[in-house]
């Protein structure tokens, strides 16, 4: 009885109970993707666009960190990019794999990578100081 | 609208552009948390020092990498323009009214801002790469060679 299988989503009610984490979650896709334009695309643009990344080496990095200001760019972009990316692959993973012990160890992996990538990049930034 | 039916046939997305985009929004997605992960690497490797460092851009200056450049824009760029357009939909309340016009005004923003920085990007490339070699380097030379080490000279 296939049909019977069917939803209708005319009528289907929405869970009740349970927390609002999902919610959010959508919520914060569409604050953070909006940051992101300007953060990623600015980024790209700097360095691809306005600069060549031919020109790129350790004097220009330098430089740029010389500035607070563009620190705190860089860790607002590794911060929400990372954010951004985690949840979105945490919908594609919950998506895609149905297996629920795979899906467990996968989703813990990527959590675990994120964090690990989050202290990375938080610690460069802030222990970096030019040798030149 | 009150016998309206709503049905899904089971696991098949409606179709159509707005499937096509659901999934390129995803492999894009996808595509920039990998190399996102790369980056974050590769700009770590500044806390050892100018010639670690370096060495390490040095992979990236060749023409090849310079393609691949391209199809980081690109996908930065359609993600980008592809998720502001997902926004309008969800928050605009017309937005579902006005959705396939909505994915045609998306494409023709892409294009005009891809076509413009691909070509930045490219004719830079061999600008650069000519400046920089010795005399006689053709344009051929540029995309068949990796780029000699300028600093050094």
């Amino acid at each position: 009885m296939s049909t019977n299988q069917r939803t209708d989503w005319a009528r289907r009610q929405p869970p009740t109970g349970g927390s609002n984490f999902e919610l959010y979650a959508w919520f914060f896709m569409r604050v953070s993707g909006l940051f992101l334009v300007l953060l990623a695309t600015g980024h790209m643009f700097i360095m691809h666009v306005f600069n060549d990344t031919l020109n790129l080496d350790y004097e220009f990095v330098a430089a740029r960190w010389d500035t607070p200001y563009w620190r705190t760019f860089d860790w607002l972009l590794l911060a929400l990019s990372l954010l951004h990316g985690t949840n979105g692959l945490r919908i594609v993973l919950h998506d895609n794999i149905s297996n629920q012990n795979l899906r467990k160890i996968s989703l813990s992996v990527l959590y675990f990578v994120s964090v690990m990538f989050f202290i990375l990049g938080t610690y460069v930034l802030i222990a970096f100081v030019s040798e030149v | 609208m009150l016998n309206q039916k709503i049905v899904s046939s089971g696991s098949v997305y409606k179709g159509r552009t707005g499937m096509w985009l659901y999934i390129f929004h995803r492999v894009t997605g996808v595509a920039l948390f990998g190399y996102l992960l790369l980056h974050i690497i590769s700009t770590a490797l500044i806390l050892l020092g100018p010639e670690v460092y370096e060495g390490a851009e040095a992979i990236y200056k060749n023409f090849y990498f310079r393609l691949g450049e391209v199809g980081l824009m690109a996908a930065v760029l359609a993600h980008a323009i592809n998720g502001l357009r997902i926004i309008t939909v969800d928050l605009w309340s017309r937005g579902s009214e006005y959705q396939k016009r909505l994915n045609f005004v998306s494409l023709l923003i892409f294009i005009s801002v891809f076509i413009p920085t691909t070509y930045k990007m490219i004719s830079s490339y061999f600008e650069l790469c000519i400046e920089k070699s010795s005399p006689g380097t053709t344009v051929i030379d540029c995309m068949t060679r990796p780029l000699p080490d300028w600093k050094s000279k």
